[in-house]
């Protein structure tokens, strides 16, 4: 039987996409790139957002599921935080107001001069359950989540400097053999 | 994501990871309908019932980040799921929104999603996932492709 006898009888069986040559992959992906840059035009800001919105999602899930212990002194949760309201709102001071906090607080969390409240971090909880219902499925205790997985990566990327230290406070003085 | 027995309608969630060496001896042509050892040097993954040590499908890709793209290069279901007596349904659905998930995480709003199709084909990838046919190749993007990822993550 061949090849195209099988894509006829199921057409989900296998798909073989690779390129022959460099030219035809080249011309092929000029005219894709000149096709969905008239559909980009086409999109409205909500779509612009939902997409924005679930981007977020799924990077938060990355860093959740795979973290990552650089020295780069990264705070995920700001990071993570600005990009959640440059998503939605045109100034962050909205978002300030939307949930009640004062906006240069806001700043100071954004700018890792302060950490967040529990009481903050409660109110963004409900406001993302809010924006994500119409977006796609979205867990809000992804923000703790974060929260607490980039304390474990500032920690743990700082091991070498804290540890001679703490290492000396540390004694066992009674241990159990089994 | 699940695929679903064709014989019971049962849904089975999947786990999709990273190809490992040791897998490819495996993958024999007469299972897997091609010869994945030429795709040992590019990003493969596979698909198996979480749980499971059978692989049920796999596919290759190409990231394309100057281009906000990953080229779907090569993606094959195995030989018992293939036709009307397939065993498990939805793996190359499952397999596209895996991608496309990829793509959203890296690109945002200007993911895509492409591969290739003979015009016989073409409209069923079309009708079934949405997506858009220009010359040979067939992509998905935003909004279609933020629909098929919620229609596979949330079923």
């Amino acid at each position: 039987m061949t090849e195209d006898k099988n894509l006829m009888m199921d057409v989900e069986y296998g798909i073989d996409s690779r390129y022959k040559s460099d030219l035809e992959s080249v011309s092929e992906a000029s005219a894709l790139m000149e096709a969905r840059l008239r559909r980009m035009k086409l999109l409205s800001n909500d779509q612009i957002t939902k997409a924005k919105l679930l981007q977020l999602k799924l990077k938060m899930e990355e860093f959740i599921n795979h973290p990552v212990y650089d020295n780069h002194n990264h705070n995920h949760f700001s990071n993570f935080l600005t990009f959640y309201i440059d998503s939605i709102y045109s100034k962050r001071s909205i978002f300030a107001k939307d949930i009640n906090v004062d906006p240069v607080n806001l700043s100071q969390v954004l700018n890792n001069h302060r950490e967040p409240k529990q009481e903050f971090i409660l109110k963004l909880m409900i406001h993302s359950e809010r924006v994500y219902k119409d977006v796609c499925s979205f867990d809000n205790k992804i923000w703790y989540q974060i929260y607490f997985n980039n304390k474990i990566c500032e920690i743990m990327s700082k091991q070498e400097q804290w540890q001679p230290e703490i290492e000396k406070q540390v004694r066992i003085s009674q241990l159990t053999k089994v | 994501m699940k695929v679903i027995d064709t014989l019971t309608g049962e849904k089975h969630l999947v786990d999709i990871s990273p190809v490992d060496m040791v897998d490819f001896k495996t993958l024999t042509k007469d299972r897997y309908f091609f010869d994945w050892n030429l795709e040992k040097k590019q990003e493969v993954f596979k698909l198996l019932i979480k749980g499971s040590k059978d692989i049920l499908g796999l596919v290759s890709i190409e990231r394309i980040p100057q281009e906000w793209r990953i080229h779907i290069r090569l993606l094959t279901v195995s030989k018992e799921n293939k036709g009307s007596e397939k065993k498990y349904d939805r793996i190359v659905g499952c397999f596209i929104a895996f991608i496309a998930k990829m793509a959203i995480r890296e690109f945002g709003e200007l993911a895509c999603v492409s591969l290739r199709s003979k015009s016989e084909i073409a409209q069923h990838y079309m009708d079934k996932y949405a997506m858009h046919l220009t010359g040979m190749m067939l992509s998905i993007e935003v909004p279609e492709i933020i629909d098929l990822i919620n229609f596979y993550d949330n079923d």
